[in-house]
C-alpha cells in the first residue's frame, strides 16, 4: 500500500541549532500515528514542515508517492493536509464559523463569502463534538477548552486526508478527551491518516496504532503500540530508564505553614478553609473549572474575592487583596506563585534567562540598591535546576518549554520562600523535565516548604501530592491521601457533591 | 460603543437646528454633504488600514498630490489615470515598506507624507491651475433629483460594505488584524496587508479628485488636515486602533459627525484654530475610551 505521506531524510537547522538531522517518517491511510519525544526533540518542526509553515533545508516529501514541495501553509492545505496546532492560533476577533472556514471560505454565486453555508457546516461540526456554542459567537468569549474544540473542529472541517493534531488535548479534561477520541476514530475508519502528538502517554496507548519516537532531532524508531508499554516508551523518549516519574512522598510534616480561613469567592459562595503543613504538597483536584483556580489565585489577589484571611507562617493577610499589591504582599511574607501560562503571565520572553531569574528577588529591593553576586546566583540556579541554555544572557524565548518552566520555577524559588502556589506545574513540558520539576518541588517541601498546587492531569496530582482536596462548585467536597487516590475516587467525590452533574455524567 | 457616534450625531444635528437658523437650510445641507463626502471616502480607506493594525498618515499628502496632478492641465484621459496610478503606487510602497521591510506604519507613512508633500510643492508651489472640466461636472452635477455627491457616497458605502463584510478579502483583513496566526490558516498575510494600503491610497486619490472637482484647481495644502481627521473619524466609529475590529457603519457615522462638527462650528463662527484644538481633543478622548484589552487577550 502506498503511504499517504512519506518524509525522507528531512534536515532543518535554525542558525547553529540543529532541529532535525535526517528524519524519515511514513504515514499509512486509516491509521493513527503518534509522534512522541521530549520538547526540543523536533516533533513540532517536523510537523511544521509537513504543514508548509517551515521549509526544510534538505530531504524529500512525498504525498501518495508523488514528490511535492510545500512553500507555504496554503500549499499544504490545498493538498489535503490540515493541522491543529499546539499553540492556540484562533483569531479572537472573528466568529467561530469564520475561524473554522478561514482560508477556505465557501462562496456563493456572486463570489461573496456564503455565511449561511459556513454557519450550517460549523453547527454540524460542533454538534459532532458535542460543543454547545453558537457558530456566530466570537472566539474571544470562549473558554480555553472550548477554543481547543473549535481548533479541532477546524481540523475536522478541512476534510483532509492527512490530519495533524499537535497536543490537541492540552486544555481538555477527561470527558472532553473522550469526545475528541471518538472523532479521531471516526476519521480513521474513513481512511484519514492522523498524526497525533501528545505528552500524555496514556492517550498514545489508547488511540494510536503506530508510534514514532524522536530524540534530539533524530528518529529513535517506529513501533506498533501493542509492542510497547508506557515504561518502555518513556525510556525510549528520555534515552534512559525511569524507575519512577514521581519522587517519594513526605514521611513527616511540620506545623501549618499556609492556612486559608473562611475564604468566600463571591457574596453567594460557600466558604473555603484549608491548610498546608511544612513538608507537604497538597493538590486541588476535581472536574475542570470548579473553582480550583479561583481559590488559588484569590490568595495572591489575582482573582477578586469577597472576604477571608490567609495565614502565612505568623503573618495574616486579609482578603481580598488587590491585583497590584497581592503578589508583592505574598512574596514579602514568603509566599510565591507560579502561574499556568508561563508565556503570558510567568516570564518576560524577550528578557534574558538571568533577567527572569532575578526578577522576583529584585522587585523586592530598593530601585537603586546595588546587587552583589547576581551572576553567581544566576549561575547557581541554572546549574541547580539543570536549565539548558546557551548562556544566561540568552532570551528566555529561545529555550524549550521545559527549560522555560524551570526558569519560572527558579524565579519564584528563593531562600526566603516558605509557601509555593503552583498552577499546572508541567503544562506542555516533556517527560524528562517533568521528572526534574517534580523533584524540585519535593525538595522544596522537604526543606520545610509548603506547596499548594492544581493540575488538569489527574495522574500528576495523584503521583505528586501527599494530600488531595476535591473541589466542586467552589467548595472543598472531599479529602484523600495521595497514595489512596484514584481517578475514579476523585470523580466520585466531586459528583457525589452535586447530584445534578452526577446525573448528567451518567 | 457603536452607539456613541450615532447619539453624538443626532445630538449635534438637533443642537445646530435650534442654535442657528442657517443650519437646516437646503443650501447648507447640500454643502454639508459635499464637505462630508471627501472625509467619508478617505476615512473608509483609512479604516481598512486600521483594521489590519496599520495607520496611514500619508492620505492627506496623497489628496494634495492628486489635486496638483490633475491641475497640470494635461488632457483628462491622461491626468486622471495618472493620478490614480500615482495613488496606487504610493499604497504599494507604503504596504511594501511595512510588510516586507517591517518599517513601523507610522514611520513609513509619515516619511511618505513628507516626500509627497515635497513633490506636490515642486509641481505646484501655490494653489492654482485648472482641472479637467469633467471633474467639476461630475462633482457638482446631479442624477435626477439626487446630487452626485450623495450618490457617490452611497456607492462608496455600499461597495465598502460588500468588500469588508461580505467578501473574502474583508474576512482576511479582519483575520490579519486579529493576530499573528492568520498565516497558518492559509491567509496570504503580506498580500492582504499590502492590498489594504493600496486601497487606502486609491480611496485618498478619489478623494483628491472629488476635492479638485469642487475647487476647480490644484492646492498643495488642501489635503493636510485629512490624515488626522480620517483617523479621528475611524476611531469615533468604533474601529479599534489595535486592529481587528471595525465596521463601515461606524466609520460613516464617525465621518458624518466630524463633518457636522466642522459645519456647525463654521456656522457659529468658531475660529479655525479652536476647531483643530477641539478635533485633537476628540481624537484623544475617543482613543482613551477604546477597550484596548479586547483583542489579543
Amino acid at each position: 500500500m502506498t503511504a499517504l505521506v512519506e518524509l525522507e531524510d528531512i534536515g532543518k537547522s535554525y542558525g547553529p541549532t540543529v532541529a532535525l538531522r535526517g528524519v524519515s517518517f511514513r504515514l499509512a491511510p486509516g491509521t493513527v500515528h503518534a509522534l512522541v519525544g521530549e520538547n526540543g526533540a523536533g516533533k513540532s518542526t517536523l510537523m511544521k514542515i509537513l504543514s508548509g509553515v517551515v521549509t526544510p533545508d534538505r530531504g524529500i516529501l512525498r504525498l501518495r508517492g508523488e514528490r511535492v514541495v510545500l512553500p507555504h501553509p496554503r500549499a499544504a492545505l490545498d493538498r489535503g493536509i490540515a493541522t491543529v496546532f499546539q499553540e492556540l492560533s484562533l483569531l479572537p476577533n472573528l466568529t467561530v464559523a469564520e475561524n473554522i472556514f478561514l482560508g477556505h471560505e465557501p462562496r456563493n454565486r456572486w463570489g461573496m463569502v456564503d455565511r449561511r453555508v459556513m454557519e450550517e457546516r460549523t453547527a454540524e461540526l460542533l454538534a459532532a463534538l458535542e460543543l454547545a456554542v453558537s457558530p456566530r459567537c466570537l472566539v474571544r468569549q470562549l473558554s480555553l477548552a472550548e477554543r481547543q474544540f473549535v481548533e479541532i473542529a477546524r481540523g475536522l472541517g478541512a476534510d483532509a486526508q492527512v490530519l495533524i493534531l499537535d497536543e490537541p488535548s492540552a486544555a481538555l479534561n477527561a470527558a472532553d478527551v473522550e469526545k475528541l477520541f471518538r472523532q479521531v476514530r471516526r476519521l480513521r475508519e474513513a481512511g484519514t491518516g492522523i498524526i497525533y502528538i501528545s505528552h500524555r502517554l496514556e492517550e498514545v496507548f489508547a488511540l494510536a496504532d503506530t508510534v514514532t519516537v524522536l530524540k534530539d532531532g533524530a528518529e529513535v524508531g517506529t513501533y506498533g503500540t501493542t509492542d510497547l508499554d508506557p515504561d518502555r516508551l518513556i525510556a525510549l523518549m528520555v534515552g534512559r530508564d525511569l524507575v519512577d516519574l514521581f519522587p517519594p512522598r513526605a514521611t513527616e510534616t511540620g506545623e501549618v505553614a499556609l492556612a486559608v480561613e473562611e475564604l468566600r469567592l463571591s457574596e453567594a459562595a460557600p466558604t473555603v478553609s484549608l491548610s498546608v503543613r511544612r513538608g507537604e504538597i497538597v493538590g486541588l483536584a476535581g472536574l475542570e473549572g470548579q473553582g480550583q483556580r479561583e481559590i488559588l489565585r484569590s490568595l495572591v489577589g489575582l482573582v477578586p474575592c469577597q472576604s477571608g484571611r490567609v495565614r502565612v507562617g505568623d503573618a495574616v493577610l486579609d482578603l481580598p487583596l488587590g491585583a497590584r499589591e497581592g503578589i508583592r504582599a505574598g512574596y514579602a511574607r514568603g509566599m510565591g506563585m507560579i502561574p499556568e501560562d508561563r508565556k503570558e503571565e510567568g516570564l518576560l520572553l524577550d528578557l534574558s534567562v538571568a533577567g527572569n531569574l532575578l526578577l522576583t528577588s529584585e522587585s523586592l529591593r530598593g530601585a537603586l540598591a546595588p546587587r552583589h553576586k547576581a551572576r553567581e546566583e544566576v549561575a547557581r540556579q541554572v546549574e541547580d535546576l539543570a536549565i539548558k541554555t546557551e548562556s544566561p544572557e540568552a532570551p528566555v524565548a529561545s529555550l524549550s518549554g521545559g527549560n522555560q518552566q524551570k526558569v519560572l520555577l527558579g524565579r519564584v524559588l528563593g531562600p526566603e520562600l516558605e509557601v509555593l502556589l503552583v498552577e499546572e506545574p508541567t503544562r506542555g513540558v516533556d517527560v524528562g523535565a517533568k521528572v526534574e520539576i517534580y523533584q524540585r518541588l519535593r525538595e522544596f517541601a522537604e526543606a520545610g516548604g509548603a506547596v499548594l498546587l492544581l493540575s488538569r492531569e489527574t495522574l500528576e496530582l495523584i503521583g505528586l501530592c501527599d494530600r488531595l482536596l476535591v473541589v466542586h462548585g467552589g467548595r472543598v467536597v472531599g479529602k484523600m491521601r495521595g497514595e489512596e487516590a484514584t481517578d475514579h475516587a476523585i470523580l466520585e467525590a466531586a459528583l457525589a457533591a452535586d447530584p445534578e452533574a452526577g446525573g448528567e455524567a451518567a | 460603543m457603536w452607539w456613541i457616534p450615532v447619539v453624538a450625531l443626532l445630538a449635534a444635528a438637533v443642537y445646530l437646528s435650534l442654535a442657528t437658523d442657517r443650519f437646516a437650510t437646503e443650501r447648507n445641507l447640500t454643502n454639508l454633504v459635499a464637505q462630508a463626502g471627501p472625509l467619508l471616502l478617505v476615512s473608509l480607506g483609512q479604516m481598512l488600514v486600521v483594521v489590519i493594525r496599520g495607520l496611514d498618515l500619508s492620505v492627506g499628502a496623497v489628496i494634495s498630490l492628486t489635486t496638483a496632478i490633475v491641475a497640470l492641465e494635461l488632457p483628462a484621459p491622461v491626468s486622471l489615470p495618472l493620478a490614480l496610478l500615482a495613488g496606487a503606487c504610493v499604497g504599494l510602497v507604503n504596504g511594501t515598506l511595512t510588510v516586507r521591510f517591517r518599517v513601523h506604519p507610522i514611520i513609513a507613512t509619515l516619511a511618505m507624507a513628507g516626500i509627497l508633500q515635497g513633490v506636490t510643492q515642486l509641481l505646484r508651489p501655490v494653489a492654482g491651475g485648472r482641472v479637467p472640466e469633467v471633474l467639476g461636472a461630475v462633482v457638482n452635477g446631479s442624477v435626477g433629483p439626487v446630487s452626485t455627491p450623495i450618490l457617490l457616497a452611497l456607492v462608496a458605502i455600499g461597495g465598502m460594505t460588500l468588500l469588508l463584510h461580505r467578501s473574502r478579502l474583508g474576512l482576511h483583513l479582519f483575520a490579519v488584524g486579529g493576530g499573528e496566526t492568520a498565516g497558518s490558516f492559509g491567509v496570504a498575510e503580506g498580500r492582504t496587508r499590502i492590498t489594504a494600503y493600496v486601497l487606502c491610497s486609491v480611496l485618498a486619490t478619489l478623494t483628491g479628485l472629488f476635492i479638485a472637482g469642487r475647487i476647480g484647481s490644484g492646492d498643495p495644502n488642501i489635503g493636510g488636515p485629512f490624515s488626522v481627521d480620517s483617523i479621528t473619524a475611524v476611531a469615533l466609529g468604533g474601529t479599534q486602533l489595535a486592529g481587528g475590529i471595525g465596521s463601515v457603519g461606524g466609520t460613516v457615522a464617525g465621518a458624518a459627525f466630524l463633518a457636522l462638527l466642522s459645519n456647525g462650528m463654521n456656522l457659529l463662527n468658531v475660529s479655525a484654530f479652536v476647531q483643530t484644538i477641539l478635533k485633537g481633543t476628540i481624537l484623544l478622548v475617543v482613543v482613551l475610551l477604546q477597550p484596548r484589552k479586547n483583542i489579543g487577550l
